[in-house]
Formats: structure tokens, C-alpha cells, sequence
């Protein structure tokens, strides 16, 4: 008996998105922000689901889908995303006549992402996987009239395209060797896949293919041209949202069905994670725009996490997971904020070629003080300082790492945090040590919303970790079966 | 009972106000003034209810706490000593409030100065209220920052900023004795529990410090050859702190140049917030002074030393704020000196001490708000150039004169007529007398004994040289605003009659703060654990010594009075640049000298700074290198970003086949 009570949240947001897309197209585009409250609305009851049924743990339909602590953890985090991406665009998409094809892509982005989380086989994984990709796609080349995000799209489609090809040669791979795709399923039947040459080509191929959502170097360089394309709203679902699809996909695809040939992955991980966040972060050095600061920033962000593979203690686990619902607040706020900027940019009719020119944010504490106050504990946040949500997420991490005696990676992680510091740290004193243009602007309601619900969240995990500690930890033993 | 789960809102409602009024003071009434008055007013009335039903039952004390990062926790401890406190602090951080909206209604940065003093007053209120030493350290923290913040409220003036960065840096010396003396208790008690904290226990609450005194004194260090038990180093480096917050010698030296704020910023510091932190920290940890008899001891020496010290300071200085500052630093070490008596008496000490606190509080806040009402009259603190303010501002010179009686500590021994200061001034002196008989060590006795001699003396001549005579200056000047005057004539009546009335319920009340639900201290097995034993307060002193503050208050009185009012020694011929002694004094000791000019302080600072430099200049250099190539590396990496999407594509395959090679090949080498 396949209990629906549990799979509520995917079904919410499933038919909040045909709802909108229904209702959108026959009304006119004044009232169309009406939209934008369906879709949070939405949101926010899936979210109570899946908070009310933290605890679950079941298996569904073939045993392809498996509804546990840790799906329950991701739901979270993508759920908490597409609120904070949905309260925003309800100023994004004001006075916009194609509001119901955009809040529908992001809650079909955001159903994909769920399916993602409970997957239990690799078909399911990958058609869900593909499912959010396609919806970002389209979201990412959402402002037709403009050249830079019809860019943005179609490079992140064209290189997507390939790392799907990567992707599915993998699970074939995988699949020739095992005889099945059920995620349990292979763990058992590890034997032929782990001792033969295929078994090795098999794993790089499924990093490349996660990677590439991941974005990890060298599978990265869409992100960067993607990330600063589109609209700043959509860059916060790619970069807090979708990226984190690939890592619990990354999780369970590694840690659950190939845990046999830990040492071949734990060493790419480690590999590609010590190269990814040096290289996002030395590249973040000398951007202008601060989108594309933020991009390389998220990259760097993505090498930290990656640590967790490398380490592979619980604590350590718990610690990445922790990062993910972090990082997702953290990116999220930060690129609203750009958004608000943008915005801002845009009233006043200023060189629109770099909207979010670094330029642009000079004296932002003056002339939009929420904005600059909130982006300011974001990126402090991100560069690790106390008491925010990722200081608490590298401090677990880091420890662990140190614990299980990898000192060499927890020094080049700490490193790397120091000289992130600086590209933060100056994106601050633009903001408050510049002198500002023009006067104060009011900063938009919905926007304003969204970004104080992911200070609230940045400074609660920050202050109160316990209880996110806590359910990172519960869905950290999910993983930690195998170990 | 309902309004104990109120608690929680006495730091908080403040905390708000700071919030509101930083963000959107300018738009409320009274320049942001109103929403602290009501929020701190509220604390009290929370503040006073605890207090009246914790009256009721000594025994019962309130206690919250929440776990915070898995070892610490958040709570709320609610004791006879800290009911007293909070009570205190937001009664006169109330009036004090009140009488600034009159006292800072010129001022355009209103919303700032109110902003600031309601998150200074909520800080002290959650130090009071912390039932763990980490919260203490973090509000204490705060409290540093606030007068900081408050000190330098006039930044514009060089002096004031400079005032406040003082301020900071050498209460700062303390704040890092504290903490190193919070690490070493916290290695200790880790070291206890074997690594191993059972489930439900918050290690840093004051409790579980009091529960582990016997092993943590039973711990020893070798420093410098001696003996030396963990428990004396813990509670000295504790003390540190509260000498650098107390203003206790030689960290003391902040205090007098804290009067560059606005005189109500003096009064709050002075009075009710920050100087009184660390006499409340002694206090509140007072069970592990009790075990370690030598800290003890150095607390009773440094408070009776800072009396002295501080008092022969305040009867050379011509500033009216001056003469004050240094009068609360003298006073203060009487707290102290009170404190480190429970040498002799045990936890009475407490009762007695912070029955000063509070006293002292009232009259030194009227004080200041006398001062300021003063200065806000006639525009200046030169008392050189004052004289016979009483004449213009009559209200404020009668409140003037009860606040001199009390600071001076007349009344009438064996009766219960006296002002305030008497009832709490002379019991220290008296406990000063019982240790010198007990232990044979007279030093606390005279040092005390003098004091108050020097301190009737101080505070007579400015009263005489402010208030009475003919005016020296041609200043205008009336009377202040009532939103000053009757704040002042509250504090007046307190500092007369508040002595009398609760001194002896205050003490008892007090004396339970270590016997109750929270903590059960047997004082006299603690002071076993020091090898000592403790006098029970005997209250059988020969008459003269009850007499002899009382008496020294008067000859105070009468030299001030003679020198001052009836100028029957012409004092010029003393107040001169080739009298010795009054430049010592006037100059302060040389204190600032000594620190800065003395050949080898200034060979030693300069070689520092001189070595500092190059050092400076050697890691810049690595560090620019570095930063120069990283920079430069970012930028090279960056234009492997081509755009070209044939490229990505290049990188991603190339990137695969690479990782394959590099796997197999460190994988067959390992």
C-alpha cells in the first residue's frame, strides 16, 4: 500500500504548476501577480509536508522511490529555494505577460529536484534529473529580447546536452555490469563492476555528469557565463537549488551504490574538490561583474562540499549536508540581492551592458540599506564568519575533516577560505566605504521578503544549529548504512 | 506565578528598543527617547515584581536555561543578588533616560545617543541575568562595546575619540584576563568529567563551577617555583577583569577620561552599567573566592589601595566631573574592599558589598545628574570658576547637599539615623577593623579609615567651591527643566532615607543568594577547602571604632569648610607649581608619565615599535608577493574562460580522460 500522504509536497508542487500555467494563460497581464502568491503558496504547504513527515521512511512503487530523512532533508532545501526564488520574482515578473511559463518552470524545476531526492533507481534518478534540467533551461533563457541570457541559456542546454550523454554512458556502464539500475541493487552486485577497467571509466563518467550540475572544474564553464545571464532570480534557483540536486544525486549514486569502489571515487572527489575550490576562488579575484563573482564563488563553495566525499565520516557527511541547506540560503539571498540591484540599475536608466557591474553597488548602504545589510551577513556567511549558518557548516565540516586525519585537505580548505575573504570583503567596502549615486531608491516589498527570509535562515542556523545539526545528521545516517 | 516567565523579556525589551529607535528614531517622539523610556520602565516593573516575589521566598530563584551549541547553553539565573542588580540598573538607567530627554534635547544626534544607551543598558541587564559564565563574558563584551560607543558619543571632539579608544583598550587588558581565566576553568572542569559531559549538564553554569570548587582547588601549577592551587589563578585572572571594568588600580586609568561623553553617559557608566559588572562578577563567583583565600586577600588589598589612592586624586582636581570620576574609582575600591573581607565574615561580604553598590548607585548617580544639571545651566565644569550656584539653582544644590551627606556616610552610629551612604560604607569599614583584629593586618583598616577622611574632604570642597559663596564668573544659568529635577529630587530622597529603611532586610536578602533551589553553598567547608576559618560577625566592636568613620566624615567636613567657605588658610600659597606634593597629586602620580616618558619605558617602546616596523615590512612584502601572483594568476585563469562554447566542451571531455589517467596512475603507485 503506497502511502500518497507521503509523496504530498512532490504532488503540491506538481499541481501548483499546472494551476498556474492553467489560470495564467487566460488571464490578462495586470492580474497576473496573483500568480507569484499561488505559487508561494504552494510552496509553503509542500514545505509544511515535508516538515510534518520529517521522520518518514518508506519505499514506493517497485522500491523505485524511497521517501527517508534524507530526501526529506533535500525536499527542504530545494522547497526552501523555490520559496525564496518565488517570493522574489513576484516583483521579477511584474507587468510580465509570460508570468504563468515562469512560476510553472520553476515549480516543475522544483518537482523534478524532489523526484531527484527520493530516487531509489537510477532511471528515475536520471529522468527526474533531466526533468529539472529542462525546466532551467528554458528559465535560464527566460528574457527573450535579451542576447546575454538567450546566451545563457543556450550554452548551459548545449553543454548540458553533453554531460547527459556523460551522465547516461555511466549509468550504462553501471547498469551492463550490474544488471540493474535500483540503487540498492547495485550496491549488491558490486563484484563485476568494481574489479573490471569498465568500473573506473564508469565512476568518471558519473562525476563528469554530476559535475557538470555541480560545477565542478573542469566541468564548470557554463556556470559562470549561465550564472551572470540570467536573470538574477534564476541564477539563485541554479546555484542554490539545482546544484544541490546533483549532490544528493551524488550522494546516493556513490556513497549508496558505489561504495565498493570508494577508493577510485574518493580520490577523484578529492582531486577535482582541492582543484575547484582553488580555482573558483582565485578566478573570483579579479571579476567586475558581481554575478559572475558570485558564480565563481559558488564553484569554490562546490569544491568545499565535494570534501565530504573525500572524508566520508558521519560528521563529516553531516557537515556537507548542513553546507547544502546553508549555501542554499546563502546564494539564494546573494543573488537576490543582485537582482534588487539590477532593479536598480535598470529605474535608473543606467549602462545597462553589466547591470550588476561591480560599480553598481557602490554606496548601496546608503541608497538601499536592507539590500546592503542582508548581502553584506550573505557574503560574510559565505566566507565563513561567525555566527552564520556557514561558519557552522565549514566549522563541521573542517573538524571532521582534521578528525579523520586528512590535515593536508582541512589546511588547503582553510586557505582557500582566508582568500575568499578578500572578493567578499570588497564587495562590502563598495557598499559601504564608496560614495553613492543618485537618490535613495525604495526597495521593493517581494524582494525585501525574500531576502529577509534568507537572513533569518542564515543567522538561525548560524545561532541555533542544534536542530538543523540534528536533522542533517539524521539524514546523514541514511547514507552512513554502508560505512 | 505568571510574570517569572517574563524574565526573558527584562534584556530583551531594551534590545528591541535599540533596534527600533537605531533604525527609525528620528520618526518617534522625543528624538527616540520614548520607546527606551517605556522599554527599560517595563524591564523595571518586571525587574521589581521578580524582586517582590523572590522577597517572599529567598529560596525559590528563578532559573531558564537552553541548550546552545551542544556544551554551552542560554539561561536566565534570577537570584536574590541579581533581582537586587536588575532592579537597581533599570531603575536608574530609567531616571537617568528620563532626565536625558531635557539634558540631550539640543543634540541632532538624538536617535543615536538613546539607541545606544537602551543596548547598553540591555547588555549590563543579560550580564546580570546570566547563568553561565560564557553569557556573563558575552554581555560583558557588549557592555565594553557600548562605552565605547557612548564615550566617544561626541566622536567630532579628538579628546572624546581618543577618550573612548582608552577606554576600550585598557578595559580590553582585563576583558583578556577574564577570558583566559573562563579557558582555564573550562579546560579544568573538562578535565574533571573526564572529557565525557553527562547528558543534561551545562558545564560553564554557575552551579555546576560552584559543584567542582574543592577538585578545581585541589589542582596545581607550578609558576615561578610556587605552589600555586588552579582555583587562585582562575580567580584571579577574574578579578583582572573586574579590575579593568571596575576601574580598579592600575586599569583605573580609563575612568577620568571617560567624562568626555555626555555627563548622563558618565552618570550611567558610573552608576548603574559597566563599573559595577566586575564587582557583580567577584560577587556573583564569590564562592570560588571564598575557596581561595590568597585572591581574596589581593581583592581586599587593590579595593583598599584604590580607595586611598583614588580619593588623594579627587581633592586636588578642579573639574566638578573629575572630582567625581575619581570619587566613583575610590568608591568602587570600597566595594572591592567589602568584597575581599569575606576573608573574615564569608558570603555576608556580598550582602554588604553590593548594599554599597547599590547605595552608591543612587548617590552617585544624583551626583552626576547634580553635575550635569550644573553644566547645563551654566556651560562649564571649572569649578574655578563656579560658585554660589545655590543661589540660581536651588533644587539641585539641596539634592546636591543629600548626595554629599551620603558619599560622605554621616549618620549616627547605633541608631538608625543616617543617610544612605552611612548604612553601607561603614559596615566595610567595620569588617576592615574585624580582619585587622583576626588576622593582625591593619593595612585594609587604615587605608579605609583614611579614605573616607579624604573623601568628606573632596566632596565638601566642591560643594563649597560649586554651590556656596559668591559666583567667581560671570555665567547666567537657572534652573533646570522638572524631566531633570525630579529625577534628581527621587535619587535625593533615596541617597538620604534608603539606607535606614532596607539595609537590614537588604542584607538578609542578599545573604541567600548561595543558599537556595539553584546552587547550596556551605560557605565555612569552602573556606576549609581555603585552610582558613571564618569569624561570625561578633557586632561587638568597641564604641570608637563604630564612631570613627563618623568622626573622620566630620574633621572632612570641617577642613572643607574652613579651606572653602571661610578661606582661613589662603590655599594659593599650597596650589602651586614648587609645592611638590600638590603637583604630584595634581598630576595624577604621573601615572600617564610614567607610561610614556620614562627613559626605559621609552627605549623598550620605541625598540619595539622600531623593530615592530621592520617586521611589519618583511611580512608585507611576502604578503603583497603572494597576493600580486594570486591576483595575477586569477587573471591569466580567467582568460581561459573564452566563451567559446567548443572550448567548454574540449575542457569537459579532456577533463574525463585525464582523471581516468590520473586515477589508474595513483593507483597503481600506491
Amino acid at each position: 500500500m503506497v502511502d500518497l500522504m507521503l509523496l504530498a509536497p512532490e504532488i503540491i508542487v506538481a499541481l501548483t504548476g499546472l494551476i498556474v500555467l492553467m489560470i495564467g494563460i487566460f488571464m490578462g497581464s495586470s492580474s497576473k501577480n496573483v500568480l507569484g502568491y499561488i505559487a508561494t503558496a504552494g510552496c509553503l504547504a509542500a514545505l509544511a509536508m515535508v516538515i510534518g513527515n520529517f521522520s518518514a521512511s518508506a519505499l514506493m512503487f517497485s522500491d523505485t522511490l524511497s521517501v527517508d530523512p534524507l530526501s526529506q532533508f533535500f525536499k527542504l532545501v530545494f522547497l526552501v529555494v523555490a520559496l525564496i526564488v518565488s517570493i522574489a520574482s513576484i516583483k521579477y515578473t511584474e507587468d510580465n505577460k509570460d508570468t504563468e511559463i515562469f512560476y510553472a518552470l520553476v515549480l516543475f524545476a522544483t518537482f523534478g529536484m524532489m523526484f531527484v531526492a527520493s530516487a531509489n533507481d537510477l532511471m528515475v534518478l536520471f529522468v527526474a534529473f533531466e526533468l529539472a534540467s529542462i525546466a532551467t533551461y528554458a528559465l535560464a533563457g527566460f528574457e527573450k529580447k535579451n542576447p546575454r541570457s538567450v546566451e545563457a541559456a543556450m550554452k548551459y542546454l548545449l553543454m548540458g546536452a553533453l554531460s547527459a550523454a556523460l551522465l547516461l554512458m555511466g549509468i550504462s556502464f553501471v547498469y551492463g555490469a550490474t544488471g540493474t539500475t535500483s540503487i540498492p541493487g547495485i550496491a549488491q552486485n558490486m563484484d563485476v563492476l568494481a574489479s573490471n577497467a569498465i568500473g573506473l571509466l564508469a565512476i568518471v563518467l558519473l562525476i563528469a555528469g554530476f559535475g557538470f550540475k555541480i560545477a565542478l572544474v573542469p566541468f564548470h564553464m557554463w556556470a559562470p557565463d549561465t550564472y551572470q545571464g540570467s536573470p538574477s532570480v534564476v541564477s539563485a534557483l541554479l546555484a542554490a537549488g539545482s546544484k544541490k540536486m546533483a549532490f544528493v544525486a551524488a550522494f546516493k549514486v556513490f556513497i549508496v551504490a558505489l561504495l565498493a569502489m570508494q577508493a577510485d571515487w574518493r580520490m577523484a572527489f578529492a582531486i577535482l574538490a582541492v582543484i575547484t575550490m582553488t580555482y573558483g576562488n582565485v578566478v573570483a579575484l579579479s571579476q567586475k561583474s558581481v554575478k559572475r563573482m558570485l558564480a565563481y564563488s559558488s564553484i569554490a563553495q562546490a569544491g568545499y562540499i565535494s570534501m565530504a566525499f573525500v572524508v566520508l565520516t558521519p560528521m563529516a557527511l553531516t557537515g556537507g549536508i548542513l553546507y547544502t541547506l546553508a549555501h542554499g540560503f546563502m546564494k539564494a539571498g546573494a543573488f537576490i540581492a543582485t537582482a534588487v540591484v539590477v532593479y536598480m540599475v535598470i529605474k535608473e536608466k543606467r549602462d545597462t551592458e553589466i547591470p550588476d557591474h561591480i560599480d553598481n553597488f557602490k554606496g548601496l548602504g546608503k541608497k538601499m540599506p536592507i539590500t546592503a545589510l542582508c548581502l553584506t551577513v550573505f557574503v560574510f556567511a559565505l566566507a565563513g564568519i561567525p555566527p552564520t549558518a556557514g561558519y557552522m557548516s565549514k566549522f563541521i565540516l573542517f573538524s571532521s575533516t582534521i578528525q579523520s586525519g586528512m590535515v593536508w585537505l582541512a589546511v588547503i580548505a582553510i586557505l582557500n577560505s582566508a582568500l575568499s575573504l578578500y572578493y567578499y570583503a570588497r564587495l562590502v567596502r563598495y557598499m559601504y566605504a564608496m560614495p553613492h549615486e543618485g537618490e535613495k531608491v525604495s526597495e521593493p516589498v517581494p524582494y525585501v521578503a525574500a531576502l529577509l527570509i534568507s537572513l533569518v535562515g542564515v543567522m538561525a542556523i548560524g545561532l541555533w544549529p542544534e536542530p538543523f545539526v540534528e536533522i542533517a545528521m539524521q539524514a546523514a545516517s541514511v547514507l552512513v548504512g554502508g560505512i | 506565578m505568571a510574570y517569572e516567565n517574563l524574565a526573558f523579556l527584562i534584556p530583551l525589551l531594551p534590545a528591541l528598543a535599540f533596534v527600533i529607535t537605531f533604525f527609525v528614531g528620528k520618526k518617534t517622539p522625543y528624538g527616540g527617547g520614548l520607546i527606551p523610556i517605556f522599554a527599560i520602565a517595563a524591564s523595571f516593573l518586571i525587574s521589581l515584581l521578580i524582586t517582590i516575589g523572590l522577597l517572599q521566598n529567598p529560596d525559590q530563584v528563578i532559573s531558564q536555561s537552553y541548550h546552545w551549541f551542544a556544551i554551552f547553553n542560554l539561561g536566565i539565573l534570577i537570584d536574590p543578588l541579581a533581582a537586587v542588580m536588575l532592579t537597581m540598573v533599570t531603575f536608574v538607567s530609567l531616571l537617568i533616560h528620563i532626565y536625558s530627554v531635557g539634558y540631550m534635547s539640543h543634540d541632532p544626534a538624538k536617535p543615536r545617543y538613546f539607541a545606544e544607551t537602551s543596548l547598553f543598558t540591555a547588555s549590563m541587564l543579560s550580564l546580570i541575568l546570566s547563568d553561565n559564565i560564557l553569557q556573563l563574558f558575552i554581555s560583558w563584551e557588549l557592555v565594553g562595546l557600548c562605552s565605547y560607543l557612548l564615550i566617544g558619543f561626541w566622536y567630532q571632539k579628538p579628546s572624546a575619540a581618543s577618550a573612548a579608544k582608552k577606554a576600550f583598550l585598557t578595559t580590553r587588558i582585563g576583558d583578556v584576563m577574564f577570558l583566559a581565566g573562563i579557558i582555564v576553568l573550562f579546560a579544568d572542569l573538562f578535565k574533571l568529567v573526564n572529557g565525557i559531559i553527562p547528558e543534561g549538564v551545562y558545564l560553564l553554569r554557575f552551579d555546576e563551577i560552584f559543584s567542582f570548587i574543592p577538585e578545581i582547588a585541589a589542582m596545581n601549577a607550578t609558576i615561578l617555583g610556587f605552589e600555586v592551587s588552579h582555583l587562585t589563578i582562575i580567580t584571579l585572572l577574574f578579578f583582572g577583569g573586574a579590575v579593568g571594568k571596575s576601574g580598579q588600580f592600575p586599569l583605573h586609568v580609563w575612568l577620568p577620561d571617560a567624562m568626555e561623553g555626555p555627563t548622563t553617559v558618565s552618570a550611567l557608566i558610573h552608576a548603574a552599567t559597566m563599573v559595577t559588572a566586575g564587582v557583580y562578577l567577584v560577587a556573583r563567583t564569590f564562592p570560588m573566592f571564598i575557596a581561595a583565600p590568597q585572591s581574596l586577600i589581593i581583592v581586599a588589598y587593590v579595593g583598599a589601595f584604590t580607595a586611598l589612592f583614588a580619593a588623594t586624586m579627587g581633592i586636588v582636581m578642579n573639574d566638578l566631573k573629575r572630582v567625581l570620576a575619581y570619587s566613583t574609582i575610590s568608591q568602587l575600591g570600597y566595594m572591592m574592599l567589602g568584597l575581599g573581607m569575606g576573608a573574615v565574615i564569608g558570603a555576608e561580604a556580598v550582602g554588604v558589598s553590593i548594599f554599597h553598590l547599590v547605595s552608591h548607585a543612587f548617590f552617585k548617580a544624583l551626583l552626576f545628574l547634580c553635575a550635569g544639571s550644573v553644566i547645563h545651566a551654566v556651560g562649564t565644569h571649572d569649578m574655578r570658576e563656579l560658585g554660589g550656584v545655590a543661589k540660581v539653582m536651588p533644587i539641585t544644590a539641596a539634592t546636591m547637599v543629600a548626595a554629599s551627606l551620603a558619599l560622605a556616610g554621616f549618620g549616627i552610629p547605633g541608631t538608625s539615623i543616617g543617610s544612605t551612604g552611612f548604612f553601607s560604607k561603614d559596615p566595610i569599614i567595620e569588617n576592615a577593623y574585624l580582619f585587622g583584629e583576626h588576622a593582625g593586618n591593619w593595612f585594609p583598616y587604615i587605608f579605609a579609615i583614611v579614605a573616607a577622611l579624604l573623601t568628606s574632604l573632596y566632596i565638601f570642597r566642591l560643594l563649597f567651591m560649586t554651590f556656596a559663596g559668591k559666583p567667581r564668573t560671570n555665567y547666567g544659568g537657572h534652573e533646570s527643566p522638572a524631566s531633570m529635577t525630579v529625577p534628581l529630587s527621587i535619587l535625593g530622597i533615596l541617597a538620604l532615607v534608603f539606607g535606614a529603611i532596607v539595609v537590614e532586610p537588604f542584607n538578609k536578602f542578599v545573604n541567600s543568594t548561595f543558599v537556595n533551589n539553584f546552587v547550596n553553598m556551605d560557605i565555612p567547608a569552602l573556606a576549609e577547602v581555603g585552610n582558613y576559618e571564618l569569624v561570625h560577625h561578633a557586632g561587638q566592636e568597641p564604641l570608637l571604632i563604630l564612631w570613627m568613620p563618623v568622626i573622620v566624615a566630620v574633621i572632612g567636613l570641617l577642613i572643607a569648610f574652613v579651606i572653602y567657605y571661610q578661606k582661613a588658610i589662603d590655599m594659593s600659597r599650597f596650589v602651586s607649581k614648587d609645592n611638590s606634593v600638590y603637583k604630584l597629586l595634581y598630576n595624577r602620580y604621573y601615572q600617564n608619565e610614567i607610561f610614556t616618558q620614562l627613559f626605559a619605558v621609552k627605549f623598550v617602546y620605541e625598540g619595539l615599535a622600531m623593530a615592530g616596523y621592520h617586521i611589519d615590512r618583511f611580512i608585507d612584502g611576502i604578503v603583497n608577493v603572494i597576493s600580486y601572483l594570486i591576483i595575477e594568476a586569477g587573471d591569466s585563469f580567467r582568460k581561459v574562460q573564452t566563451g567559446v562554447i567548443q572550448h567548454y566542451s574540449v575542457a569537459v571531455i579532456t577533463g574525463v580522460s585525464l582523471l581516468v589517467i590520473l586515477i589508474k596512475l595513483v593507483m597503481e603507485v600506491f
